[in-house]
């Protein structure tokens, strides 16, 4: 009897241990520890990382600083945390990579560059993070040119890549965006054909200015070699966009009342205060009266 | 009337017009209330030396005891002019003794009210700005625009009736100055009791009567939409309008039964203000107290049952959070529990009705207290980290005493127009009792 409780608490204390074993070290081959971005962070593979976070991530892992992670066991924790800050963008890409346990692997999901723009949106919430580059020395970066127009018959934003001698890039990454007044809308992510060209569809239905014209951001990136373009292109709906605060409402200042309301107020007052004004001027009967 | 009838006319009207003099006991009391009145101005001062930082009024509850006590003043204002026109329209009769106690306490709230709104604002200097620049979207633009109106109706409809006992009071009354006697020739517009100009003047008492019933109930029901009208959870009500009019009805029948105490007493007036006019109007509080629980009950359970959003937050501190306690002992010791006295008819008598008046007029301070403040302490949208003081309001000594001086002026103005004037309509009950012969 007390022989086996005694074996009994040991199993349960191994099984316990085995398991915070089990959380505790998730070891990262050095080479991929030491691994290095192919991408520059910023504020575009930080929007992608959200975009794809949010729509893969987030039921697990929870809002990013928020701490309302998914409980379960082991615990996917807060990718705002120190235990995801303290370890190397390497290490991150391949955790992501390969998955372990209920955390799902990604590999056949995301291309390298999602998950790397995944692991700089996981950066954006430490400050202090600063990415560390590769270093270039010997290496030949390409001059890259980008080449825009419109495709209005198929409604596609037509991108050639090429470099500075005109000659094709293919296997360029490719992203498009439209810019809005308080962020940007991505059109997609994409590499370019054998022809150096990657087509963007456009729904002919986003309001553009007066004219149709859309803000258009396109940037390309290949072995380290990047181009920007900003421009408008003639793609959207032409809207005529009407000021809020354009003419009468509720909301519009003093001599931009609504006509009914004025019509109402006035009719109130006048009828009321004409009465009382007729009571006033009719107390100087009493003295004819007298 | 009965009592009355074995009065000679003469008697009554000396009766009437004993308390119009200026008594020792009086001035005493007017003096003492100035002096406490000007206690109250000074810490105004303070108030517009150094900002509204004096009050515990924050970002967040920028609505404190100031707005609260406004819309208790327009509350109790009320139901004076309502009962005494509607009253009158109909052809009541009992009502005549107290329709002029009535008109006085209604019109007395209603000029405080309109002081009071000034005490709440910062710069109180660009008061006329409100006339320059308001827009008339705006609901405070109505409300100005009604009290004033209100105000003006309710003192016409107290000054016709008065010309008449006015003359009375420059023949009869001995121990009055002179400018005195002088102002009631001015006031009285060469009135000399003829029959038409009884006939004007109940002419235009009556086009009067008719036109203060729709802007009675219009001061309180735009008050209510101050508000009802934006989108915060707890205000974003659409029987806010009926659910103040009807707080309103109980609140300013309190407010006349506690008059019609003090005038009964210390004017000697027991022969004219009888138990009968106690009896019915504790009849009256408990109707329209029946009718205020009945919006309460739907105020509160309707959104309740929902429990939708920032409504949850609210209605649980209320009913069983911070605010609980204040909550219950206003809605059972202050509603409920004193309705359900008035039903025995013992308690309708003059000195257990004020009593119960009393606590229902405190309590409907509290009520208004209970609408306007604790749905501020929520933030309006979701934010984080709020300073925690930003969360609670308590007023403070100044803002207390600020919230005082409206009743002491209250005060004032009820005695200074009870001593320059017959509280009961002379005339008006001598034509009755000569009709009634
Ligand atoms: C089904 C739930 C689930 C989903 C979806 C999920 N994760 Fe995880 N994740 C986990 C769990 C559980 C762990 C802890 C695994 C362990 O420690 O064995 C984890 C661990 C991780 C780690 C390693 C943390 C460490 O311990 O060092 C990273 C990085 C990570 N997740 C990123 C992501 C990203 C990025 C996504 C979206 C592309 C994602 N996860 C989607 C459940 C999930």
């Amino acid at each position: 009897m007390k022989n086996s409780k005694v074996v009994w608490t040991i199993l349960l204390f191994a099984c316990c241990s085995a398991i915070a074993m089990a959380q505790e070290k998730w070891l990262v081959p050095e080479a991929n520890n030491d691994m290095l971005s192919i991408l520059i962070f910023d504020e575009d593979t930080q929007l992608e990382g959200k975009l794809i976070y949010t729509r893969s991530c987030r039921s697990c892992h929870g809002d990013p600083t928020k701490k309302d992670f998914t409980i379960m066991s082991p615990s996917p924790g807060d990718v705002a945390s120190d235990l995801y800050q303290d370890q190397t963008d390497g290490s991150l890409f391949y955790k992501i990579q390969k998955g372990r346990g209920p955390m799902p692997s990604f590999e056949n999901a995301f291309s390298e560059e999602e998950i790397w723009s995944l692991v700089s949106y996981i950066r954006s919430f430490n400050p202090e993070y600063q990415q560390k580059l590769p270093n270039l020395e010997g290496i030949e970066i390409p001059n890259l040119t980008l080449h825009i127009s419109y495709d209005e018959n198929i409604d596609k934003l037509v991108v050639k890549v090429t470099s500075d001698s005109l000659e094709v890039m293919a296997d360029a990454s490719v992203k498009a965006y439209i810019q809005g007044m308080f962020g940007k809308y991505p059109l997609g992510s994409e590499m370019t054909n054998e022809l150096g060209i990657a087509y963007f569809h456009i729904d002919s239905k986003i309001p553009g200015d007066t004219e149709g014209y859309l803000d258009i951001l396109v940037k390309t990136y290949k072995d380290y070699g990047t181009a920007k373009y900003a421009g408008k292109i003639q793609a959207g709906n032409p809207t005529i966009r009407k000021s809020a605060i354009e003419g009468r409402h509720l909301w519009s200042a003093a001599k931009k009342a609504p006509i009914w309301m004025i019509i109402i107020f006035n009719m109130m007052g006048i009828g009321i205060w004409g009465v009382i004004i007729y009571v006033i001027f009719g107390l100087r009967k009493f003295k004819k009266l007298s | 009337m009965e009592s009355l009838k074995k009065k000679d006319l003469a008697l009554i009207e000396l009766e009437l017009l004993s308390h119009v003099n200026w008594s020792r006991k009086s001035v005493i009391w007017l003096g003492t209330l100035v002096f406490l009145f000007a206690i109250c101005i000074y810490f105004y001062f303070q108030q517009l030396k150094h900002g509204l930082g004096v009050t515990g009024l924050n970002d967040y509850v920028s609505w404190g005891i100031y707005i609260s006590n406004f819309v208790f003043f327009v509350a109790a204002s009320l139901i004076g002019m309502l009962i005494s026109s509607i009253m009158g329209l109909i052809g009541v009769k009992w009502i005549l003794p107290i329709s002029r106690i009535a008109e006085i306490i209604a019109l007395s709230f209603a000029m405080v009210a309109g002081l009071i709104i000034i005490t709440d604002m910062g710069r109180p200097d660009r008061l006329h700005h409100l006339f320059i620049y308001g827009r008339i979207q705006s609901p405070i633009v109505w409300d100005i625009t009604v009290v004033i109106t209100y105000v003006v109706l309710s003192f016409l409809l107290l000054y016709l009736p008065l010309i008449p006992d006015m003359i009375l009071c420059k023949d009869k009354c001995s121990q009055i100055p002179p400018f005195q006697r002088k102002m009631y020739k001015i006031l009285s517009l060469g009135w000399t009791n003829t029959t038409g100009q009884y006939q004007l003047m109940k002419r235009f008492m009556k086009i009067l009567m008719v036109l203060i019933i729709p802007v009675a109930l219009a001061i309180h029901t735009v008050t209510s939409w101050l508000f009802a009208l934006t989108l915060r959870a707890g205000w974003d009500s659409a029987i806010f309008g009926p659910y103040f009019v009807s707080g309103a009805f109980v609140a300013g029948s309190a407010a006349v039964i506690i008059a019609m105490f003090f005038y009964r007493n210390s004017f000697k007036l027991k022969d004219y203000i009888t138990h009968v006019h106690f009896d019915k109007m504790g009849k009256l509080l408990v109707m329209v107290a029946l009718v205020y629980v009945y919006f309460n009950i739907n105020e509160i359970i309707v959104p309740a049952y929902k429990l939708k959003g920032g409504e949850a937050e609210h209605l649980k501190s209320m009913l069983a959070g911070s605010d609980s306690i204040m909550f219950w002992t206003v809605q059972l010791g202050g509603l409920i529990i004193p309705f359900a006295l008035l039903v025995i008819k013992r308690m309708r008598r003059p000195l257990p009705l004020t009593i119960i008046s009393v606590i229902i007029l405190v309590a409907a301070w509290f009520k208004r207290y209970l609408i306007v403040v604790p749905i501020q302490e929520h933030p309006y949208y979701p934010i984080q980290n709020v300073p925690e003081e930003l969360m609670h309001y308590s007023p403070t000594i100044a803002e207390i005493a600020i919230t005082a001086g409206p009743f002491i002026l209250l005060l004032i103005i009820i005695t200074v127009l009870s001593k320059l004037f017959p509280v009961i309509p002379i005339w008006e009950i001598k034509e009755n009792l000569e009709h009634e012969k």
